[in-house]
């Protein structure tokens, strides 16, 4: 036994001669194994997200006329791009999206997660079901019922506005359509962010509370100092989602244009711009450099505020 | 019948002509060839007997009457109707379809605004080869001049959609009305006194449809577009004349004495149905739309001339109007067209949507009809509607064009003049913005655009 | 430390379990609660109740009561009938693009992410960065280059258009990485491999088994992603046969605004969306053990 321990102690020779040659054909199989289970993944990968791309760069470059066919421009759609006031606008609209609903959504599901992970509320597995199933209801059907809650004239909100007396203000109309989407948005993804956060929450170990409990600290106060902290990686997921998930904004613009035509404009969001562009005004080539400068600009984006996240927390000890 | 996007009137077609052709013999040659070689008895007998499917895009409701009707001529085709869409989404997806190579349907309802559009990129078949030619002079000389380009005929047409004033007239007896206004300022007090007296709108301004705004403009003698056929458009949606037209409605909205919903949705409907909207106008078609969720409203309803901008005047407009082409992709181009013409130019089927579906008839035989000009319809309390459209169909100027690029042009009347209206703002600023975002768009096409 | 502590210490496993009973309950926290919980529930609450409503109760009662009759079984078989059943044929091919894309993404991710964790061959840390970057890449922004390429390629319009883009799971990727590693000791993998084993013989048999609910998270959230997914078969697909439930019921309202003759009514709309919406809630109701951890794993490991 002692023997053994010390061969597990002593650090292994340095392979000579016919081990190397072992060694290596060892290591190159399994490398080559490491390839294979990595291989299917990567073909469809490559197939479905760099192709679809360098491909819409290719054809942004060109253009399309009813009348003069296919023309080569370069980066002429780029610059149209950028001096494109709807293009601009639709940008700005989801900049807007940006910072006012996601800290309101993501706020509210750190709450709700903090407030079940607490333990002082009854029921808290049922309500964490409650918040959750809007995200098992697809965006198209959640944007028909809030659609239709949202009718100035048959609505439910409406309806319970004027009984209570007051004129219900128009949520479909063009200065609270974002506000309402906002709504939308809101209501189908709190639940699925309070549960990625609620679940890291779950797996906080013991020993971090234990300093708090002696000093007798308040719920609030190891809420801020323990529990958010400890759960940052989680937060910087969910806040990465948010951003890709913001500018792709399409199934709500898409869903209320018919009933609310001068709310929404075929510029509402780049991605629904993009569609109609490529489907109603037939100018493919434009769509195409719409939809890469928004692949590229958000993948940009996401990947710089992963990094500097990642460089943050590697630096706290 | 040109309806906005959304809307299709099915055309009612004869065939008498070309059951004529046919049985006399007429020989042609290459069923699937291009426009020189004509289909011959024996094609045409072996492609109607031979088991087929076809798929048939339309949004007419209740079409499926018809198709009935045609299968049973020819059992050994079998029809599938499908409805993807009313107006825009419909001429998306026929477009994706095509595009794509693979999903597209064999006949499609296409209004008459959007067959230089369809026609323009090849996309269908020129039915002269299959006797198209011959049917000319069955139809209304205008909406013959719709399908029609040059030496090819692409569709045969439905309906066409002679505008008038629908109203309730339970609605304006009660606020002391006994007749439908008969000039646009007698519309305009009417509509105040309406308002009043009952709170319902005598009308609706949808903010969202370009049909119904150009129908409007087309009975005032505007003449907003052009196309030459090859190269050159003429544009003109902000001209002096459609200006004046729409302040008219500027007017009226901003007085609140009409409203400014989206058209076609639920909460419109209901509006029908619960009374807010007095009157609509809109085309003969309409109330095959309000059987639905607005039947509750049938015999309640009279048709009246629209109003006219000067005493003594008689004109009026066209809102949608269609026709059913064969695209060129289809598989079995024999039986698609013989689709297309059989429904719209047979007597009974083509009658059968007029008295059944309310489209107003292109096809003369269904027109001089006692069966349709005599019907008293029940939806208006037993009005003769059809002999009235008859007449009003008479004064609808026949020289309206349109642009290549429909679906563009119905896009940015939503993002111009349309939020204008939904605004209650400036109807003449949002003709402007509509004249430059149509100009814009040509020149960028390649297009030579012309303004006058 | 004192023998109190140790022992408490030891008394709570690392994994938090017994803090929360030892709290008061709020009372003001629970009703702040559960007048949220309303708020999430109360859109759902309205689609039940306005499925049993007839098409003229929906425009004429009050929207959160129900209506003057009970229409519920009318709207069923409205649901099921119009257009020869187009609805269920609508409903089978969610099931089976959700239900292939879910499990192709679910073997593509597992074997990746079990290679990344278990391997480091040369230029497998860039891949991964590579594939962790990706997660960035909006995919709707893809889809209109991809129906390009797709239409290029003939494909579009086939049930492979929809599947094909929804195998790729990048985050499945990640997840599978992070569980394999927690999940699977190399010392299994070692003995194994001295055994003699080949290496997917050892994937096969030692990790696959070990990996159970990272697996079913991933599966959930594809099949989550596929089934709700609207743009992306919006786009590719023509013929409504091949519709999933989203499309279907877009386009079904869209044709219910015609109003007309035998369409189909806002009340069908309605009552085929909550019928839509159940399997997937049935899903996550039944599954909730798995997801609830599985996600833990992804989100506390960062």
């Amino acid at each position: 036994m002692t023997m053994a321990k010390a061969k597990q102690v002593r650090p292994a020779p340095a392979p000579s001669g016919a081990r190397l040659r072992r060694r290596s054909a060892v290591e190159r199989k399994k490398n080559r194994a490491a390839y294979l289970f990595v291989l299917p993944f990567v073909v469809l990968f490559a197939a479905m997200l760099f192709i679809p791309l360098v491909y819409a760069g290719y054809l942004s470059m060109f253009q399309v006329r009813i009348i003069g066919g296919e023309s080569f421009i370069g980066v002429a759609n780029y610059i149209r791009a950028f001096l494109d006031p709807r293009f601009l606008e639709g940008l700005l609209r989801m900049g807007v999206f940006l910072i006012v609903q996601v800290p309101i959504m993501l706020s509210l599901a750190l709450v709700f997660a903090l407030a079940l992970d607490s333990g002082r509320v009854r029921g808290s597995r049922v309500l964490r079901l409650l918040i959750f199933v809007p995200f098992a209801v697809p965006g198209v059907i959640a944007t028909l019922m809030w659609g239709y809650l949202y009718g100035n004239d048959f609505g439910p909100i409406a309806q319970v506005a004027r009984a209570l007396g007051f004129a219900p203000p128009d949520l479909l109309a063009s200065g609270n359509i974002l506000g309402s989407i906002m709504n939308i948005v809101t209501w189908s993804f709190v639940g699925y962010n309070m549960i990625i956060m609620y679940a890291a929450l779950r797996s906080i170990p013991e020993e971090l509370f234990e300093a708090a409990d002696i000093d007798g600290a308040g719920q609030i106060r190891v809420a801020w100092s323990i529990k958010i902290p400890a759960i940052r990686p989680a937060i910087l997921l969910t806040v990465i989602f948010s951003i890709i998930g913001t500018f792709q904004l399409f199934n709500e613009p898409s869903l209320l244009y018919r009933i609310a035509p001068d709310a929404i404009g075929v510029s509402f969001s780049p991605n629904f711009y993009a569609y109609n562009l490529a489907f109603i005004s037939l100018d493919t080539n434009y769509a195409a450099a719409i939809a890469f400068l928004l692949g590229t600009v958000i993948a940009t984006i996401s990947y710089i505020i992963q990094h500097f996240a990642n460089r943050s927390q590697r630096s706290e000890p | 019948m040109t309806r906005k996007a959304s809307r299709a009137s099915a055309g009612v077609i004869s065939g008498v002509a070309l059951a004529v052709l046919l049985l006399s013999g007429c020989s042609a040659a290459g069923s699937d060839g291009p426009a020189s070689n004509t289909v011959t008895k024996e094609e045409f007998d072996k492609a109607m007997t031979t088991p087929t499917d076809l798929t048939f895009w339309t949004w007419v409701p209740d079409i499926q009457n018809q198709v009935d009707l045609f299968e049973k001529a020819y059992p050994a085709i079998n029809v599938k109707v499908e409805n993807v869409g009313q107006g825009p989404p419909h001429y998306q997806k026929l477009r994706s379809a095509i595009d794509a190579g693979s999903g597209a349907p064999d006949v499609a309802q296409i209004n008459f605004e959007y067959m230089d559009t369809f026609a323009l990129t090849g996309s269908l078949l020129d039915l002269v080869p299959f006797g198209a030619g011959e049917l000319s002079d069955q139809y209304v000389d205008w909406t013959w001049k719709q399908v029609a380009r040059g030496d090819a005929v692409y569709a045969i047409p439905q309906d066409s959609g002679p505008m008038g004033n629908l109203y309730r007239s339970d609605i304006l007896t009660a606020a002391g009305l006994d007749a439908a206004p008969v000039t646009y300022a007698d519309y305009a007090a009417a509509a105040e006194v309406v308002r009043t007296k009952t709170g319902s709108y005598i009308s609706n301004l949808a903010p969202g449809d370009a049909g119904p705004v150009i129908g409007l403009l087309w009975q005032a003698g505007v003449d907003p577009f052009g196309y030459d056929g090859a190269e050159t458009v003429n544009i003109n949606v902000n001209s002096d004349g459609a200006k004046e037209v729409m302040s008219y409605w500027q007017d009226l909205v901003q007085k609140d004495l009409i409203s400014v919903d989206p058209d076609f949705t639920d909460e419109w409907f209901q509006g029908l149905a619960g009374g807010k909207y007095a009157g609509w106008l809109t085309a003969a078609w309409a109330p095959v739309f309000l059987s639905g969720t607005a039947a509750s409203t049938s015999g309640l309803w009279t048709a009246a001339p629209l109003p006219q901008w000067k005493e003594g005047d008689n004109v009026s407009g066209n809102w949608g109007g269609s026709a059913d082409a064969v695209m060129a992709s289809s598989a079995n181009p024999i039986a698609a067209y013989e689709l297309a013409r059989w429904i719209n130019n047979e007597q009974e089927p083509a009658l059968k949507f007029s008295t059944d579906q309310f489209l107003f008839p292109t096809l003369n035989s269904v027109l001089a009809d006692p069966a349709f000009s005599d019907q008293e319809a029940e939806f208006y309390g037993g009005q003769k509607v059809n002999a009235l459209f008859a007449e009003i169909s008479k004064t609808v100027d026949t020289n309206f064009q349109w642009l290549p690029f429909q679906d563009f042009v119905t896009s940015s009347f939503n993002e111009t003049i349309g939020k204008a209206i939904a605004q209650k703002g400036d109807f003449s600023a949002g003709l402007d913005e509509w004249q430059k975002q149509l100009v814009d768009y040509a020149n960028q096409q390649g297009f030579t655009v012309t303004t006058s | 430390m004192t023998s109190t502590q140790v022992k408490s210490v030891a008394a709570n496993p690392p994994h938090r379990g017994g803090y929360s009973s030892e709290r008061r309950r709020s009372n003001l926290l629970t009703a702040l609660m559960w007048l949220a919980g309303a708020y999430f529930v109360l859109p759902i609450a309205w689609l039940a109740i306005a499925s049993t409503k007839d098409n003229e109760d929906l425009f004429t009662t009050f929207g959160l009561w129900f209506g003057t009759k009970n229409s519920l079984w009318e709207n069923l078989v409205s649901v099921f009938t119009v257009r020869d059943g187009l609805y269920l044929r609508w409903l089978v091919n969610t099931i089976l693009y959700a239900g292939v894309s879910a499990f192709g993404a679910v073997l593509l991710a597992t074997m990746a992410g079990y290679a990344f964790a278990k391997y480091n061959p040369p230029g497998f840390k860039l891949l991964f960065s590579i594939v962790i970057g990706a997660i960035m890449i909006p995919l709707t922004a893809l889809a209109i280059p991809t129906y390009l390429l797709f239409s290029g390629l003939g494909l579009t319009n086939t049930p492979l258009a929809v599947i094909l883009p929804s195998l790729v799971s990048p985050f499945g990727v990640y997840l599978m990485r992070v569980y394999s590693a927690d999940a699977i000791p190399d010392s299994l993998i070692e003995a194994a491999r001295v055994d003699g084993a080949g290496e997917f013989r050892i994937f096969w048999q030692v990790g696959l088994r070990m990996l159970g609910p990272g697996i079913a998270t991933v599966f959930l959230f594809a099949t989550v992603s596929t089934w709700n997914n609207y743009f992306l078969p919006l786009i590719m697909l023509n013929s409504s046969e091949l519709y999933p439930l989203t499309v279907g019921l877009a386009q079904q309202q869209a044709a219910s605004a015609a109003g007309g003759g035998s369409q189909a009514l806002f009340s069908t709309v309605i009552t085929g969306s909550l019928v839509s919406i159940i399997p997937l809630i049935v899903a996550f109701l039944v599954l909730q053990r798995y997801w609830q951890s599985g996600l833990a794993t992804g989100g506390v490991k960062g």
